[in-house]
């Protein structure tokens, strides 16, 4: 039994936490808040994460990637949240998963090695946004291999290079510049993000062949995964700010850390937050093995982590008092991200009606233990 | 990433569960059966039909063998517990003596103590009681007012202690007595842990009614009691640092006990969820409840997940050390929300000791009484709170 990373997996957490922190620290997080013509892109960052490979965890080798599983990437999200490191990293990486789970060899090949690489940036449009996280929320309709919809939210859209659609009919490839396509900036809270809504107008696209309802839904729910996993980093990441502050911080001559009634909800914060962080690995792993229980444990992640962060967020602006809700502190970072990913490919209350539908209305089924 | 066991643990878990299929009447499995006997009576099946497992060799499992135990590993413990939980076996009669004092005793006993405590421990010819709480010293327990003064060979007791879990059944039990008055401000100082005969005239056990109705707890009263001085656990005076000693015991636990048996609950509440009627549908088609009941679950598949993380941390010789104090939030927490679940689920039923369908609600209404005693014994939720803000994230006192 070994519920635990690998040496691998620790070793590769540490060069992206130990690279953040040198290079793209809550200064140049900031920056971007402030800055009102950036495309929310910094472009040594997201040079570095090609070069690092860490846009190529999922990708098999044969097309320049690292062929590794969702744990690993999920070790990489992690270390976005609690960053709150801006840029198309799940975009990208969601593409070249539905390229990898759907895709044809030749579209494999065409794409794979440039989304591994950075030199392609990918976006996805998975969802109507508030749908819950089935196929059944595919945001365009296919007709005769051509796409009509709006996408809304889409996370940079209008810098992708690339996006999958998922439609009616399932994923489809549009090239984001073809004719037909619209894409307009959308305003977004968290700006370590860029959001665009995309108008498809008869737009054709190219089918991922393999794309079945049921590959849909790995591809929504690995999304979520990865979401749950950034959240984790996010809320771990708030708690332990909010526990170093309320340390030194003096008030009634005694450290604010030292009153019960905050104590207690950063212990019982704790608690949450180490839940989540098993459940985000455990999602991660059941992806990877295909255990019977990968739907239920996704879902389990994806609300829990969604709650948790909540909470952690929302607390981390209490426990630091006024300057908690200043906009120079870094907590409206994390809080605002939190805001963003709570409800990405369904939130805490839709993950929990899948659970039900999963367990309750289906003949028990057998957990893992 | 391996959640696999080890073939020799899973030969183990193979061992055991055919020994279970062999040994543990279908009948004893059933709630009903437990139901129809008396609380003596019950205790006595309990008490035997666990003395016939330790003969087999399921007792003691992480023991050493020259102490009778298993000499197994922390694995082979947790998948003992699970396989205990999930052949609804009855519970131990002896929890106190085996996951507090023998592995005090192991660690601290004299000689004489080792032979004469751990194998009647095992196989049940001594019940053991922990008296540690007392009406003035609960949370506080460095309060404690017992005396225990040297009288000859002898020590003399008097005091109460409370909340004693078997008081009615017990044949021993291990006591926290001031063996000299504080010394100024220091209050850990003068206690020692002694182990004192309860077949005694000095020593009178009486039942406390719980909310359940039943009485698996009492009061113990000392009134010129005695106690042999080479009963002392530990050492005279030493009896804080024996006990903190004994408490840190439950540190290696790894809740997968918890979360089989708070799954099967779970199991039964979505069944009764399925059978009753609300709004023209079955409860389990009312959203609130479905969020409620897959929100229960969602905690206990976390609760799962932690019991992996403590197991791979103990197998490998890690003491999770104040940790514990949030495994203990946790499962405690989990079995709540399912037991909250399961009230709201029944509405006005809640009120009725059965089903119009015939089923049965007292062991589940039982079970979700028993959640509330959950977050107070063993250190209340408040304590625990402390401890981990204090020792786990590093929040000044």
């Amino acid at each position: 039994m070994q519920f635990q990373l690998t040496d691998e997996q620790r070793a590769l957490r540490d060069t992206v936490r130990s690279y953040l922190r040198d290079r793209f620290g809550p200064k140049q997080v900031r920056e971007l808040y402030d800055d009102d013509r950036s495309d929310g892109i910094p472009p040594a960052l997201w040079q570095a994460l090609g070069e690092q490979g860490w846009l190529a965890v999922l990708v098999p080798e044969q097309y320049d990637g690292l062929g590794l599983g969702l744990l690993d990437a999920a070790v990489l999200a992690r270390e976005m949240g609690a960053g709150t490191v801006p840029g198309p990293w799940l975009g990208t990486v969601l593409v070249a998963e539905a390229l990898r789970l759907a895709g044809s060899a030749d579209q494999q090949a065409a794409h794979l090695p440039q989304l591994a690489a950075g030199e392609v940036k990918g976006a996805v449009a998975l969802l109507k946004p508030g749908s819950s996280p089935t196929p059944a929320g595919a945001p365009a309709t296919a007709r005769d291999g051509r796409l009509s919809g709006r996408l809304d939210f889409v996370e940079y859209a209008c810098s992708a290079d690339l996006l999958v659609v998922a439609s009616d009919d399932g994923l489809f490839l549009v090239d984001p510049r073809g004719a037909g396509v619209t894409c307009t900036a959308q305003e977004a809270l968290d700006r370590t993000t860029r959001l665009g809504s995309v108008t498809l107008d008869g737009v054709p696209g190219e089918r991922l062949e393999g794309s079945t309802p049921e590959l849909v839904q790995d591809l929504l729910d690995r999304a979520a995964v990865l979401v749950a996993n950034d959240l984790v980093g996010i809320a771990r990441k708030a708690l332990t700010d909010t526990v170093d502050y309320d340390k030194t911080r003096v008030q009634f001559g005694r450290p604010v850390g030292s009153f019960q009634a905050v104590k207690h909800a950063l212990a019982d914060l704790h608690v949450g937050v180490s839940f989540a962080e098993h459940a985000a690995t455990y999602a991660a792993h059941a992806a990877d093995v295909d255990a019977a229980d990968r739907q239920l444990a996704a879902s389990v992640a994806k609300s829990k982590a969604a709650d948790v962060c909540r909470d952690a967020t929302g607390a981390m602006i209490q426990y630091h008092g006024g300057i908690g809700y200043t906009w120079e502190h870094d907590a409206h970072f994390s809080f605002k991200r939190s805001k963003r990913l709570e409800p990405a490919y369904g939130d805490a209350a839709q993950h929990r009606e899948r659970i039900a539908g999963l367990v309750i209305d289906a003949a028990p089924v057998a957990s893992t233990g | 990433m391996d959640l696999r066991h080890s073939e020799q643990d899973e030969q183990f878990r193979a061992e055991f569960r055919a020994w279970l299929d062999a040994n543990l009447p279908q009948e004893m499995r059933e709630p009903a059966f437990w139901a129809d006997l008396t609380d003596d009576e019950a205790f006595e099946a309990r008490r035997s039909w666990e003395a016939g497992k330790a003969r087999a060799g399921f007792a003691g499992i992480q023991w050493p063998t020259e102490y009778g135990g298993r000499g197994g590993t922390p694995t082979m413990k947790a998948i003992y517990d699970e396989e205990m939980a999930l052949a609804n076996a009855p519970a131990t009669v002896n929890a106190l003596g085996l996951a507090f004092l023998g592995p005090t005793v192991m660690a601290l006993g004299t000689e004489q103590q080792k032979k004469s405590i751990i194998a009647p421990l095992l196989n049940c010819e001594t019940i053991w009681c922990q008296g540690f709480s007392e009406p003035g010293a609960g949370s506080d327990l460095a309060a404690l007012q017992m005396r225990a003064e040297p009288q000859g060979e002898d020590y003399l007791l008097n005091g109460q202690k409370i909340w004693t879990t078997n008081a009615m059944h017990g044949d021993r039990i291990f006591v926290l007595a001031r063996t000299s008055p504080p010394d100024g401000g220091k209050r850990h100082a003068g206690i020692s842990m002694l182990l004192v005969d309860m077949h005694q005239s000095g020593v009178e056990a009486r039942p406390l009614k719980q909310m359940t109705g039943e009485s698996e707890f009492g009061e113990v009263f000392f009134t010129d009691a005695t106690c042999p001085n080479s009963e002392v656990l530990g050492g005279e005076g030493n009896g804080w640092a024996t006990a903190m000693l004994l408490l840190s015991y439950e540190r290696g636990a790894s809740a997968i006990a918890q979360y089989t048996e708070y799954h099967r609950q779970w199991e039964q509440v979505v069944a009764i969820a399925r059978e009753l009627d609300r709004d023209g549908r079955p409860a389990s088609a009312d959203p609130v409840l479905r969020q409620q009941l897959a929100g229960a679950l969602v905690e206990l598949e976390c609760l799962k997940y932690h019991s992996w993380h403590v197991l791979t941390a103990t197998a490998q010789g890690k003491d999770l050390g104040y940790e514990a104090s949030m495994t203990k939030i946790m499962w405690s927490e989990t079995f709540r929300r399912v037991s909250d679940a399961y009230e709201a689920v029944l509405g006005t039923a809640f009120q009725v000791p059965g089903l119009s369908t015939g089923r049965s609600l007292r062991e589940l209404t039982a079970l979700a009484m028993w959640s509330r005693s959950c977050t107070i014994w063993g250190g209340s939720q408040q304590v625990q709170r402390n401890v981990v803000a204090e020792r786990v994230l590093g929040l000044p006192r």
